[in-house]
């Protein structure tokens, strides 16, 4: 804190030359005064002796292979025979053991799809819907089966990993077109659908996800008829993904609401039609405008996923509790549960990345 | 590029003009007959609606009474006849309106390509001529974001061409440019003028109004008070409420 404020005064205070070098910003920073000195070399401490205990605990006292695991009671490092042990209950749940090659592809396919659609080259609505349409329709028939020779697996056997990430996908997938419609409804001239379509947003958003899956899981079935309701996951993927529209919907809106009137006045004096304005002018410079919230939103969506538990899913944080459920690896939870935590940041890190990335990007030429 | 319309056909008529914002009435019987190839300059104090005018002819705006007619069309709201209006008549903003998030070409393209149903390749091609004709071909590729202000109005200029419009309307189009820069926007209103187009001008560039203008219209409070050829007009205003903005806007 001390150095950092110092670090400021030096910048504005002084005419150093900016290209300082790297031991002379170093040296002024944190050794300036020995109170400085004193505190760096605290702090350095401190910091190192954390790090050599993890590093210890995680790499040099370990025991790895699931062979070993007899070891783990008198080693002082983490027990990853665990991981060894039983990672594919973590990654793909209850699906049958011998199609889990299956479900990896699955993932690969749907990670492709996601990194793929990230890539401005993919940008119509032509080619992003082709894509998704391939992505997840390959994922779909991989995981589900009943086509070229694949056994049938229903989605209550799916887990893991594999259904972390389709939920995230079909959220996704339904929720964004559907946030869409919904910005744009609430800001149609129309005052009965504007009302209406607010009514519904405030609605959901003022609803605990934790209600809306447990509706879309037990009370639906009561209320629809056979044919419309379809599985369980189904029908929590829907109701998920209204949440999701809602929110999403008010972080484009906001995007929106930021464009200056004459940008849509220029389009109409173009000869524009509505939804030329709509998807050329409008929603590129909504989406540029609140990218941030957006992106945000993906993230928080996607560790939200674990919140299906509670309705009876396997996702890969329930599934990691039953990885170490049982017999002699009920010790070891804290070995499986930085495993999954790696697991999460890889993706989460790479979402918030390709955000700052994204607005980078954008706002060359900009104003 | 006129003589095949019919003859008489006016370029924009208005009769009985009436509108309203709420209870606040910013145009008051305003009659209008613009004949094609004609150059109309109009100017007056702010908030005086002559804005709205012109707006009303692009439709951005709907009036409640009385009629408007381009190039014997009648506004009504009937969509499809509102659709090619605006095709036909072009619009240069204060603000310039650029979209930020395309190139200067993609500017000029996108109507091209979405309205007139142009390949890329011929698109491109009418947009470079007429970036050339406004002189920045070389800024092609550039952002609006890159540009100066008055780069920035000859590009609108030029996207409005693009549509190949009978009309061009044009609201304040120097008022938010840098002194400097305020020539370069004329010169091509100028040339423009030169080659025939139908011009609507909301200005107080009182020397482009004495070199292109066939008609000055004045307005004060949603009316037309005043219109005359520019020498009468500047030289011999009739109306004392004329005389005072003049006098307002030419000493200072
Ligand atoms: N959308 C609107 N709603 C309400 N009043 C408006 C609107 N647009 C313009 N006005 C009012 O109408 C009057 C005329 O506006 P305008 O045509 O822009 O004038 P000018 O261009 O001559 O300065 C002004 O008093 C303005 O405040
Ligand atoms: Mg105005």
């Amino acid at each position: 804190m001390r150095s950092g404020i110092k670090s400021l005064n030096t910048a504005s205070n002084t005419s150093a030359p900016p290209d300082a070098s790297l031991s002379h910003r170093i040296k002024r920073n944190l050794f300036d005064t020995p109170f400085d000195s004193l505190l760096t070399g605290v702090c350095g401490l401190v910091l190192a002796y954390l790090l050599y205990q993890i590093v210890d605990w995680a790499f040099l006292s370990s025991i790895w292979t699931a062979e070993q695991e007899p070891l783990c009671r008198d080693a002082s490092g983490a027990c990853w025979s665990v991981i060894d042990a039983r990672h594919r209950i973590i990654l793909f749940g209850l699906f049958p053991f011998e199609e889990h090659w299956r479900s990896t592809l699955a993932c690969v396919v749907m990670i492709g799809t996601i990194v793929a659609s990230c890539f401005p080259w993919f940008w119509t609505g032509k080619k992003l819907s082709v894509l998704w349409l391939c992505g997840f329709g390959t994922f779909y028939l991989l995981m589900h089966g009943g086509l070229f020779g694949l056994s049938v697996i229903t989605p209550e056997k799916w887990g893991g990993l594999a259904l972390t990430i389709f939920i995230f996908a079909a959220v996704s997938l339904i929720g964004m077109p559907l946030s869409i419609l919904l910005a744009l409804g609430r800001r149609s001239k129309l005052p009965i659908i504007a009302r209406m379509v607010g009514l519904f947003i405030d609605f959901f958003r003022s609803l605990p996800l934790l209600t809306i899956l447990f509706a879309a899981a037990v009370i639906t079935p009561f209320l629809l008829p056979g044919w419309l309701q379809g599985d369980k996951l189904y029908r929590v993927i829907v109701g998920f993904a209204i949440f999701f529209a809602c929110y999403q919907a008010e972080n484009i809106r906001a995007g929106l609401q930021a464009i200056p009137a004459g940008q849509d006045e220029a389009g109409l004096t173009l000869g524009l039609n509505y939804r030329q304005r709509v998807s050329r002018i409008q929603l590129p410079q909504a989406f540029r405008n609140s990218l941030p919230s957006i992106v945000n939103q993906f993230v928080i969506t996607f560790k939200e996923t674990s919140i299906v538990t509670i309705v009876g899913f396997f996702e890969i944080l329930a599934s990691g509790q039953a990885a170490y459920g049982t017999g002699q690896w009920t010790q070891h939870y804290i070995e499986v549960y930085v495993f999954i935590a790696a697991i999460y940041f890889v993706f989460v890190f790479s979402l918030s990345r390709y955000g700052a990335y994204l607005e980078k990007k954008l706002r060359v030429g900009h104003d | 590029m006129t003589d095949n319309k019919a003859d008489n056909v006016p370029a924009v008529s208005m009769s009985g003009v009436n509108k309203w914002f709420g209870d606040f009435q910013v145009l008051k019987n305003i009659e209008l007959n613009v004949s094609v190839g004609e150059k109309i300059v109009i100017c007056g104090p702010s908030g005086s609606g002559k804005s709205t005018l012109i707006r009303c002819v692009c439709k951005l705006e709907d009036h409640q009474q009385g009629e408007i007619s381009v190039l014997g069309t009648e506004l009504n709201d009937d969509v499809a006849n509102i659709d090619e209006i605006r095709r036909e008549v072009g619009m240069v903003f204060q603000q310039f309106n650029l979209f930020p998030h395309m190139t200067v070409l993609e500017n000029c393209t996108l109507a091209l390509n979405l309205v007139r149903k142009k390949n890329r390749k011929e698109a491109e091609d009418i947009a470079m001529s007429l970036l050339e004709k406004v002189h920045i071909p070389d800024q092609a590729k550039k952002y609006p974001g890159e540009l100066s202000g008055g780069q920035q109005q000859r590009v609108a200029i030029a996207r409005s061409l693009c549509m190949n419009p009978e009309i061009m309307l044009f609201d304040e189009p120097t008022s938010a440019l840098d002194p400097e820069m305020i020539s370069e926007v004329l010169d091509v209103m100028v040339s423009l003028a030169e080659e025939g187009m139908t011009m609507l001008c909301v200005t107080h560039e009182m020397g482009f109004a004495r070199r292109v203008a066939d008609r000055v219209i004045f307005m004060d409070q949603g009316e037309i008070v005043e219109q005359n050829d520019p020498i009468s007009f500047f030289d011999n205003p009739a109306n004392e409420r004329t005389k005072l903005f003049l006098s307002q806007i030419l000493h200072h």
